[in-house]
C-alpha cells in the first residue's frame, strides 16, 4: 500500500495548506508549543503564521526548534502529521527559516519550472 | 501616580535664577518651520504655576518628538537650557538637555492650573507688559498670539520659526507672516541648523572665563552671530604647515573642538599661529571667544558641521579647568558591513576590534617620497572585515598585540580592493579610547567575535579592485568568451570538483623563501635551482593540481597552485608528499574525497599561446566554502530579477 513516503509532497506553508486540503505535504516550521497530551502543537512558518499539528501518537521527546514534517491536511487545515525529522542546529548554521519561505514562494509561482509531481510518478 | 512639577520653575528659569534640573510639563508643543535645517519644536511647558510657551528644543533632542516620547502631558525633568534673548527683550528658553519622567497618558491630563508667564520687567517692550496678551493659546483662533503681533512687524528677527502663530494658527491675521519668511532679509534666511533665535545669547563678552558667562553650544554657532563664547576641547591639533603660492606664502594649523552639541574645526593663519599654537593642546578644554565663521570648506573639512571658524586678531582662548562634563571626542560610527554602501572617497568614524595587523612596511610613493605603511584588519559587531592603512609615524608606533580596539575618526574610504579605509592628514586614530563603545566592541569580541570566520571587504588578492564579485557559470566560460581579450579575465562560480589528477600534482621546489621555481634533482643527494643559482641538500613539495570542475552548464579543466590545492585536497604539499611515498592508498583516498566537493572559486582566466596552440587557460586563485544563505539569496534576487 502506498505510504505517503512514496507519494510526491509538495512544499508548503500556511497560507498554502487550504489549496492542499485531503493531500500529502511537507511542512517546516519553528516549533511553538506542544499541548499537553504530547499529540498536538503548533509551527510557526517563514512568514509568522502559525499551523496546528496532530499525530497519531504522542510525541516521545522534546520537541523545539525547526521541524520537518510530512502529512495530510486536514478539512480543517490541521495537518495529521504521520513522520517528522528535527532540523538540527547545533552545526552552528541556523536554519533561515525565512529564507525557505522565499524559496517556497518561487516554487509555487513557477510551477513549470519545478515539476515535482510530475517526476516522482514518471 | 502624579510626578510633582516644580513649582516656580517657570519663573526661574526666566529670571535666570538657580534651579536644578526642574520637572516641567509639556503642554503643548508644535513644529516650526525652518528655511534650511532640521525641523525646530517649540514647546508650551508648566510648573504647575505658570505656563511658557517660548521653550524650543535644542535640535539634538529631535528624537524625542519624533519617536512620540515627548508628546503632549508628558511630564520632564528638564536637566540643561540656555537662554536666548531676543532683539525685542523676550526670552528664548533652549532646552538642551532633557528627560521624559512620565508619558502624557500616565500624567493623565494638564498638572495644576497654571497660568501663562508673563515675563514683565523682563523686557523694555510694552507689548509684553501687557496683562491683557495673556494665555496666547487659549484664547480664540480669532486673536493672533499678541505674542506675534508688534514685534514681528518691527524685528526683522522673528523671521523664522516663531513667525507662525504657534497653536491656534489663525490663516488670515498671521498670514503676513506666514509668507515673510521666504522675504526677510537674507539675514535670517539663511543659518542652516542653527536657529536665529540664538542671535544674541550673550550679553557679556568681556570676561569669557568668569562663569558669569553665558556659553552657547557649538552646534548653534552661525556666522550670522557674532557675540558668543563657548567651551570645548581640542580633540585634533594638526601641525604647523607653510604654504607658498601664487598669492603669496603664510602658514597655518588647525584643530577641532568639541562639547556636547557637536564639533567645528578652527584655523588660525599668520600671526595667529604664533599667538596660539603654543596655547593650545589636544585634550584640553577652553573658552574660545570672537571667531569668524564660514561655510566650511568640504575639501579639507569632514566635520560634522556647516560652519568652520578663523581666529583672527580680537579671539580670545582661554584655558577652562572645569571640563569634565565635556566629551573627548565626538564620533559617529558607520558599521563596517555599511561601508559597502558608503562611496569612494567619503570620510568615515570606524570603530573595530583590531583582529590581526601586517608588519610596517616602507614604500615609496610617486613623489619619489619613502613612507612608512602598515594594515590593519578591523572586525566589529557585524562580523565584516575592512582593511585600515596607517601611514607615517602612527604605522610604526602602532602595536597590534592583544587585539585593541581602534578607532578611527575620518578616515577616508577607498575602493581597493573592494572597500578599504586609509588613516589621512586629518584622521585620528584611536586606540583602545576611553569611549562605550569601545568596551561595547571589547565584550563582544572576547566572547564572540574573535571566532568568527568574517567575510571581508578588502580582498587582500586583490584582482584589480572590483567591488562587487563577478558571478559566472562555467558555461558562460565558452559563451561569453572569457579570457579572449587582451588582459585576463576576472570571475567567481560554484562549482564542484569532478576529477582531481593525481598524477603529476607535486613537484620538488626550491626551499628558499619567495622561489617556487623546480629544481633540478642532480642524483647526488643535492638539488639544483637555476634561478637563485644554488644548490641544496633539501627541496620543499609544492602542488600543482589539474583539476576538473563542473556545474550545471559546462565542465572545465583549471589549475591550482600550492594554497588552493591545499585546501581543496584538504592536505599540506609536504604531508602528500610523503604520503606519496609512503602510503599510496591513503594518498589514492585523498584525491578520491576531494571529487564531489562543492566550493566557491575565483578564477582567472586567460587564453594563451603555447607552440602554436592557443588554449583557454583557467587559474584559480581563491577557493571558498559556500556560504548557501548567501548562495540562495543570490539565487532569490535573479529569478525575482528575471521574472520581472
Amino acid at each position: 500500500m502506498a505510504s505517503i513516503v512514496d507519494v510526491p509532497k509538495p512544499r508548503v506553508n500556511c497560507s498554502m495548506l487550504s489549496q492542499h486540503i485531503n493531500r500529502p505535504v511537507c511542512f517546516v516550521g519553528r516549533v511553538e508549543k506542544v499541548h499537553p497530551s504530547g499529540s498536538a502543537f503548533t509551527l510557526t512558518d517563514g512568514d509568522g503564521k502559525t499551523a496546528n499539528i496532530e499525530l497519531n501518537e504522542p510525541l516521545e521527546e522534546e520537541l523545539s526548534g525547526v521541524v520537518e514534517l510530512l502529512g495530510m491536511v486536514s478539512n480543517k487545515g490541521v495537518i495529521m502529521a504521520t513522520t517528522y525529522t528535527i532540523l538540527r542546529e547545533d552545526k552552528g548554521i541556523t536554519f533561515d527559516l525565512e529564507l525557505y519561505n522565499e524559496a517556497l514562494k518561487v516554487i509555487h509561482d513557477f510551477p513549470q519550472y519545478y515539476p515535482f509531481e510530475m517526476a516522482a510518478s514518471g | 501616580m502624579s510626578v510633582r512639577l516644580t513649582a516656580g520653575a517657570i519663573q526661574d528659569l526666566i529670571t535666570d535664577s538657580e534651579v536644578t534640573n526642574p520637572v516641567l510639563q509639556c503642554l503643548k508643543m508644535r513644529q516650526v518651520a525652518n528655511t534650511s535645517g532640521p525641523t525646530r519644536y517649540r514647546l508650551m511647558m508648566s510648573d504647575g504655576r505658570h505656563s511658557y510657551s517660548s521653550f524650543l528644543l535644542a535640535t539634538q533632542l529631535n528624537h524625542l518628538p519624533e519617536n512620540n516620547l515627548l508628546e503632549p502631558n508628558c511630564v520632564c525633568k528638564v536637566k540643561k537650557t540656555t537662554t536666548n534673548t531676543l532683539q525685542d527683550g523676550r526670552r528664548v528658553l533652549v532646552v538642551i538637555d532633557m528627560e521624559i519622567l512620565q508619558s502624557g497618558e500616565e500624567a493623565g491630563g494638564k498638572i495644576g492650573d497654571p497660568t501663562p508667564f508673563a515675563a514683565d520687567g523682563m523686557t523694555t517692550s510694552p507689548m509684553k507688559a501687557s496683562p491683557m496678551k495673556t494665555s496666547p493659546f487659549e484664547s480664540s483662533p480669532m486673536k493672533t498670539s499678541p505674542f506675534k503681533a508688534s514685534p514681528m512687524k518691527t524685528s526683522p528677527f522673528k523671521a523664522s520659526p516663531m513667525k507662525t502663530s504657534p497653536y491656534k494658527a489663525s490663516p488670515s491675521k498671521t498670514s503676513p507672516y506666514k509668507a515673510s519668511p521666504m522675504k526677510t532679509p537674507p539675514y535670517k534666511a539663511s543659518p542652516s541648523k542653527t536657529s536665529p533665535y540664538k542671535a544674541s545669547p550673550m550679553k557679556d563678552n568681556s570676561s569669557p572665563a568668569g562663569s558669569s558667562t553665558k556659553v552657547i553650544p557649538i552646534a548653534s554657532l552661525n556666522p550670522y552671530q557674532s557675540k558668543w563664547t563657548i567651551r570645548a576641547r581640542v580633540t585634533n591639533k594638526s601641525n604647523i604647515r607653510n604654504w607658498s603660492n601664487s598669492r603669496g606664502e603664510g602658514k597655518l594649523f588647525s584643530f577641532e573642538i568639541v562639547d556636547e552639541s557637536g564639533e567645528i574645526k578652527i584655523t588660525a593663519f599668520n600671526k595667529e599661529v604664533d599667538k596660539f599654537y603654543s596655547l593650545v593642546e589636544q585634550g584640553k578644554v577652553y573658552y574660545i571667544t570672537k571667531g569668524t565663521l564660514k561655510v566650511a570648506n568640504k575639501q579639507y573639512n569632514s566635520l560634522n558641521n556647516d560652519y568652520e571658524m578663523t581666529l583672527h586678531a580680537n579671539t580670545s582662548i582661554v584655558p577652562c579647568d572645569d571640563g569634565q562634563d565635556i566629551p573627548a571626542v565626538h564620533c559617529d560610527f558607520i558599521p563596517i558591513a555599511e561601508l559597502e554602501n558608503k562611496d569612494n572617497n567619503d570620510i568615515v568614524d570606524v570603530i573595530g576590534v583590531c583582529k590581526s595587523a601586517e608588519d610596517v612596511s616602507r614604500i615609496t610613493t610617486k613623489s619619489s617620497k619613502e613612507v612608512s605603511k602598515r594594515a590593519l584588519h578591523l572586525i566589529d559587531t557585524t562580523g565584516k572585515v575592512v582593511t585600515a592603512t596607517l601611514w607615517g609615524e602612527e604605522a610604526e608606533k602602532f602595536d597590534g598585540s592583544g587585539q585593541p580596539v581602534v578607532a578611527i575618526k575620518g578616515a577616508r574610504l577607498s575602493d581597493f580592493g573592494g572597500r578599504s579605509l586609509s588613516a589621512s592628514f586629518s584622521s585620528t586614530v584611536m586606540i583602545n579610547p576611553d569611549i562605550p563603545q569601545a568596551f561595547l566592541l571589547r565584550g563582544w569580541f572576547d566572547k564572540v567575535g574573535f571566532k568568527l570566520n568574517s567575510q571581508s571587504l578588502t580582498e587582500t588578492r586583490s584582482a584589480g579592485g572590483n567591488t562587487r564579485i563577478n558571478w559566472k557559470s562555467l558555461s558562460d566560460i565558452k559563451d561569453e568568451q572569457l579570457g579572449h581579450r587582451e588582459k585576463a579575465d576576472y570571475f567567481s562560480c560554484i562549482a564542484t570538483v569532478v576529477y582531481t589528477r593525481k598524477e603529476n600534482c607535486l613537484y620538488k621546489a626550491c626551499p628558499s623563501d619567495n622561489c617556487n621555481k623546480k629544481v633540478i634533482d642532480q642524483q647526488n643527494g643535492f638539488f639544483r635551482c637555476e634561478k637563485c643559482n644554488r644548490e641544496f641538500p633539501n627541496f620543499k613539495y609544492r602542488l600543482l593540481l589539474s583539476a576538473n570542475l563542473a556545474d550545471f552548464g559546462d565542465n572545465q579543466w583549471v589549475t591550482c597552485f600550492q594554497e588552493t590545492a591545499e585546501v581543496l585536497l584538504g592536505h599540506s604539499a609536504e604531508t602528500l608528499g610523503q604520503l606519496r611515498d609512503t602510503d599510496e592508498a591513503a594518498f589514492d583516498e585523498v584525491f578520491q574525497r576531494a571529487n564531489f566537493t562543492a566550493h566557491i572559486f575565483k578564477n582567472r582566466v586567460k587564453l594563451e599561446t603555447y607552440n602554436d596552440e592557443t588554449r583557454v587557460k583557467v587559474t584559480v586563485l581563491e577557493v571558498q566554502p559556500i556560504d548557501h544563505r548567501e548562495y540562495s539569496r543570490r539565487l532569490l534576487s535573479n529569478i525575482r530579477q528575471l521574472a520581472g
